[in-house]
């Protein structure tokens, strides 16, 4: 991890050792001051200036050195560690990019996002510390050392309590991650119940149902109090702990000390600049336990996004797909497809040719393949077998839901191409979007929020479709994209496109029939399988699912009349 | 738990912090019972922290007056004393966290159920979209950081501040002179560590943001994979989310060089407030009964009284966000309860039940302080005078374009809301009579999007009833005559509908939505028709099961399909929040007005064009 970013780390670890001295050395000067200016003043009534100066000098430059070693570890390591973080989020997001639908269909959304943005952090979050951890323990060497030197009765006792120190709080560490760990899950929990029940808020109401609610959410909040209360019932024993350690060191140090004193081996300022050491020890000692505790975690993280990053790209689907014979519009042949680790086909040798400017309704109930053939000829997805051929040019899909990123209308149309405005707006034109967008506070450059927000639902499907029509593609797929229009504007929309696309091949899911009315060619698919192609008539005629299906409709209407 | 009353107290967004601080205890009073003695306890294991110093002190004072003359047996006495003491202080310490600790999380407990209480009876208009979010905060992050604040914060302010206290009373005790010498040069500090945890702060706020702008990016490059692969916008899309990471790094950067400011100007503090003092005591000597171990002792002391003041002013900032985050949560208790419900409330008459609706006004309610922004409409009369009729057992659709008002008229008459002039009757009771429960197991709406839990299909329809069995929901399945479509589901009633039931379409919800309606058996409902469109087949489902369910009872369908007010008993067509028709579908078509244009319309989308060529390209 270091290695991405040396330099940083190079000057954070010079601070750190510098730190680890200085520590060392300000014992050292407290010692000095004590023996030489305090014992002799207080004893002997008198002490030379030169002495006083040199004392206080001493303890202020050292403190001085400490401080500023202190600024240049702990600023250098965190330039390393974001930018460590940052090249991991580059290289997650590179992936990202470059993964094929499938890939990522397999996936969670979030679980890709945890990976490109927590996960770096808490995979860093171990690096920050190792400068301070390298200095804790060059500093426990060097204490242990000189507390040798100083007196090996003193020394043995710091050898003992050091180690037991870290020990403690590590065990510490993890005993009570477990129940933090316990608390944040129930915590999601939680989260999540209070999420959904507001946003049911209006089902809640209905049905009265807000006592039962109150008591369902309190409930989950409950199972969240136990976990955190034993935390802190064990929190606060080993803080008790933790703080009786050292002060009861201190306490042995003093008898330790009065005894070598009395020997004739030390002197009082040794024996209270061991104390003194001691006392700046106990807090790098007690956070290096809390910096090993996270390293399970950083790990973790660490492997999350190495799984990501070292993973081979899939190869592009649209590679497989080859150009259809001129005239030809959309060419499956044989195609058939499933996901991995699954058994049965979604798709199934499906075989159609359609007409090069031709323009077909995909039509079929929930589940039968309509989308999953829209992804086939887009090339999003790779057959499993069969082959697709596809008329030589750009090729444009506008999906259910559109996709809008948060910038301005011009950056969604250009999507990553260049465009003139021209262009955009004639796209904007067969869309049916051109007076929306001319309403619009900045029209092109105004931002449409995160997701689109600011816009409504059909104003997003027309900015989408806009952004497919600028690329005057050879074939467009519009999977159920006129369903968040309103009936009146998804003719007028489907009408421009007649005449301002006359060589395109259009694949059309519908799901109402004044979409099946604009196509030349129906494909009707059946759990999977084409059962029928031809043109409404003709299926109406001969396909009895089909006419049970647009009938539905129809019966719907001649009520009505 | 009951329903909250509407406070009589209100809190403007002025109240000082004590006032905050004041109106939490108040709500939730478990945190105040016993806090002195909690407080005495955290005093007493704070005083061990000096019990060290006094030690060496004394150690050097009295035990160890040169080498050779040591008084080992008088050390070890006081180093057995010092050893209990420190004991003594541990256990006080940790008994005043695990009070203070399981306190605070009772009381936050109560607070957020008090809470989550609370909201749930806020009226539909303070749930809208805008908002919902800040009321899931309140009830979550926000508590989140009250906790933050008494599992570090609370316990730092009664650690730091008793002390602070202790030492500085055992300093002056030592010797007034260096005593004041000591406060006087670490004051500063206070005020350049307050500085800089301000601007680290400021700075890590940044940083924060940046990172939720980062995390946006990444969102979009995951979500919009379909698009972004099928246009081949990704290196696009990826320069755009390097930037957000360039901006991140460069921002965390900035707090984390705050930060290691913080430290060291403490250090720097110490060594010349110790410097200060040693120089002082030296040049002092031992007139004034200054002792060697007393200045010796000063120099740990020091370094004790300088501690705390580092931590407090961490603890101010975490204490300030606390004190936001209760009077955001305190800002929601205060918000009134709408509908109110009434003090006698009448019962409504067994039967079917006739809804009268006389001059019926609405406009949007105008709120004061923080929640003014949606007020969006104010003033504009959403319904103006309506007056109608509906017999019991009637069907009546309610039609109009986009914001006619039919959506209101279906919530007045739910009681979502209460008209701001005019009254509606149900069963001869006005709706402010009747109690909320009353009208609730009587009135039932299916609104448009209708809501699924994440949870089985099963439990989603026995939600109608908080007692219903497996028997109840497959009678109504029956009843409502799908019994196929739950056999075509992959686990029948047990399949799982997945987050807001998105592994179910559009039509199968609202199918799930009129079992539910139809388990709970209403004798009015209200339908608020979905627009989103549904194959084939299960709006054929929908249409059987509705009938089923409007057959006997009085139903008012807010209507997008025309098809719904063609078979209904009677059609009331909004315009512009007016009531310009009302009569049966014929009549209306007849009459060649609004209803005659809405209905035209309607039908030329939903027909195949069979006059129109099928050949446009060629």
């Amino acid at each position: 991890m270091l290695s991405l970013h040396p330099q940083p780390f190079i000057v954070a670890f010079s601070g750190a050792a510098a730190f680890a001295l200085a520590t060392v050395a300000s014992s050292f000067a407290i010692r000095w001051v004590i023996d030489n200016v305090i014992v002799i003043r207080f004893d002997a009534g008198e002490v030379a200036n030169g002495a006083v100066v040199t004392g206080l000098g001493l303890i202020i430059g050292i403190g001085m050195i400490r401080a500023v070693a202190v600024v240049f570890r702990r600023a250098f390591a965190s330039i390393g560690m974001w930018r460590v973080a940052q090249t991991y989020s580059n290289q997650v997001v590179e992936k990202l990019v470059t993964q094929p639908l499938g890939w990522h269909r397999r996936h969670a959304n979030g679980d890709l996002i945890a990976r490109a943005g927590v996960d770096t952090e808490a995979a860093v979050s171990v690096i920050a510390p190792i400068p301070f951890a390298s200095s804790t323990v060059l500093m426990i060497f060097i204490s242990t050392i000189w507390l040798f030197l100083t007196d090996v009765p003193l020394g043995l006792v710091a050898i003992v309590v050091f180690p037991l120190l870290v020990a403690t709080n590590v065990i510490y560490e993890r005993a009570v991650a477990v129940h933090f760990v316990d608390a944040q899950n129930r915590l999601g929990t939680f989260s999540a119940g209070v999420h959904e029940s507001f946003e049911g808020i209006q089902l809640i109401k209905s049905y009265g149902a807000e006592e039962r609610e109150t008591q369902r959410l309190t409930a989950l909040a409950g199972d969240v109090l136990t976990p955190r209360v034993r935390a802190i019932r064990m929190r606060s024993w080993f803080e008790a702990l933790l703080e009786l350690i050292p002060t009861l060191t201190n306490i042995v140090l003093v008898v330790i000390g009065a005894l070598r004193v009395n020997a004739g081996e030390v002197t009082i300022g040794e024996f209270s600049s061991v104390i003194f050491l001691f006392t700046l020890l106990v807090l790098p000692l007690r956070l290096i336990g809390y910096a090993l505790s996270e390293l399970p975690r950083s790990m973790a993280a660490w492997m999350r996004i190495q799984a990501v990053v070292t993973e081979p790209v899939e190869p592009d689907p649209v590679r497989k797909i080859t150009v259809a014979e001129p005239g030809t519009g959309v060419h499956f042949n044989d195609v058939a497809f499933r996901y991995a680790g699954t058994e049965t086909d979604v798709l199934g040798s499906l075989s159609v040719t359609l007409p090069s400017g031709s323009i077909t309704a995909i039509v079929g109930s929930t589940g039968a393949g309509k989308s999953t053939m829209a992804d086939l000829a887009a090339g999003l997805v790779a057959p499993t077998s069969g082959a697709i051929a596809i008329t030589d040019g750009p090729r444009s899909i506008v999906f259910q839901e559109a996709f809008l990123l948060a910038g301005t209308v011009r950056e969604n149309i250009e999507f990553g191409g260049v465009f003139n405005d021209d262009e955009i707006w004639k796209a904007l034109r067969i869309a049916g979007a051109q007076a929306f967008v001319d309403n619009l506070p900045a029209q092109l450059d105004t931002e449409v929020g995160e997701r689109g927000v600011s816009l409504s639902g059909g104003q997003r499907q027309r900015v989408a479709l806009a952004r497919a029509l600028v690329r005057r593609p050879t074939l467009l797929i519009l999977d159920d994209t006129t369903s968040a229009l309103d009936p009146a504007t998804e003719s007028f929309v489907l009408d421009n496109m007649r005449t301002a696309l006359a060589s395109t091949t259009v694949l059309l899911i519908a799901s109402r029939p004044s979409t099946i009315a604009l196509a030349d060619d129906v494909v009707f698919l059946s759990a999977g399988v084409m059962t029928g192609h031809g043109t409404h008539e003709e299926l109406f005629e001969t396909h009895a699912e089909y006419r049970q299906l647009v009938q539905a409709f129809e019966a719907d209407r001649k009520e009505a009349l | 738990m009951t329903a909250p009353q509407s406070p009589s107290f209100g809190a403007g967004a002025t109240d000082s912090a004590i006032v905050t601080i004041r109106r939490g205890l108040a709500v939730a009073p478990v945190l105040r019972n016993g806090l002195g003695l909690t407080f005495v306890l955290a005093a007493v294991g704070s005083a061990g922290r000096i019990v060290v110093p006094i030690l060496i002190q004394q150690a050097i004072d009295k035990g160890i007056v040169g080498s050779g003359e040591v008084n080992v047996g008088l050390v070890a006495q006081l180093a057995l004393l010092a050893g209990a003491a420190v004991c003594v202080a541990a256990v006080a310490f940790r008994m005043a966290q695990v009070r203070l600790g399981e306190r605070s999380e009772q009381a936050l407990y109560d607070l957020r159920s008090m809470l989550i209480n609370h909201i749930n009876y806020l009226s539909l208009d303070d749930h809208n979209e805008e908002r919902r979010g800040g009321l899931v905060a309140r009830v979550t992050s926000d508590i989140e950081t009250l906790t933050q604040f008494f599992q570090w914060g609370g316990m730092a302010w009664m650690r730091s501040s008793t002390l602070m206290s202790i030492v500085g009373i055992v300093m002056l005790a030592y010797d007034w002179l260096l005593a004041l010498i000591a406060f006087a040069i670490s004051f500063p500090l206070a005020l350049v560590l307050r500085a800089v945890q301000k601007r680290l702060v400021v700075a890590h706020g940044q940083a924060r943001q940046s990172n939720g702008i980062m995390l946006g990016a990444i969102a979009e490059v995951v979500s919009g994979a379909p698009a972004v692969r099928a246009y081949g916008a990704g290196t696009m899309l990826a320069s755009v989310v390097e930037e957000t990471t360039e901006r991140k790094a460069r921002d965390q950067i900035r707090a984390a060089l705050y930060g290691a400011f913080l430290f060291p100007s403490g250090e720097i503090f110490a060594v010349f407030t110790v410097s200060a003092v040693i120089g002082v005591g030296v040049w002092q000597g031992p007139t004034d009964g200054l002792t060697a171990g007393a200045l010796v002792s000063f120099v740990f002391l020091t370094y004790r009284f300088l501690e705390p003041i580092a931590e407090f002013t961490e603890i101010i900032d975490q204490t300030q966000t606390a004190v936001a985050g209760l009077h955001r949560v305190l800002s929601v208790l205060d918000m009134p309860i709408t509908p109110t419900e009434p003090h006698e409330p009448t019962p409504l008459p067994s039967g079917r039940l006739e809804i009268a609706i006389e001059h019926v006004d609405y406009s949007y309610p105008t709120r004061t302080g923080e929640h003014s922004d949606s007020a969006a409409g104010e003033g504009v009369l959403v319904l103006q005078d309506i007056s109608l009729l509906i017999p019991a057992g009637q069907q009546v659709a309610v039609v109009g374009s986009t914001g006619s008002g039919k959506t209101t008229l279906g919530r007045l008459i739910a009681r979502f809301a209460d008209p701001t002039n005019g009254t509606i009757t149900v069963g001869g009771v006005p709706l402010t009579a009747v109690a909320r429960s009353n009208l609730r197991s009587r009135l039932v709406v299916v609104s448009q999007e209708p809501f699924l839990f994440d949870d089985s299909v099963e439990r989603n329809i026995a939600f109608a009833c908080s007692g219903a069995s497996r028997d109840d929901v497959e009678g109504i399945v029956r009843h409502l005559d799908v019994v196929e479509w739950v056999d075509s589901l992959s686990e029948g009633l047990e399949t799982r509908v997945g987050e807001r039931g998105s592994r179910l379409s559009a039509g199968e919800r609202q199918l799930v939505a009129l079992l539910r309606a139809g388990l709970a058996d209403p004798d009015v409902l209200i339908l608020d028709e979905a627009t989103s469109s549904v194959d084939a087949l299960t709006e054929v489902r929908i249409a059987r099961a509705l009938d089923v369910l409007a057959s006997t009872r009085t139903t008012i369908a807010i209507a997008h399909r025309l098809s719904t007010a063609s078979r209904s008993d009677r059609v009331l067509v909004l315009a512009g929040g007016i009531l310009v028709e009302d009569g049966h579908h014929d009549e209306l078509v007849q009459m060649d007005g609004t209803y005659a244009r809405l209905f035209d319309a309607w039908m030329s989308a939903t027909s195949i064009r069979d006059g129109e060529s099928m050949q446009p390209n060629k």
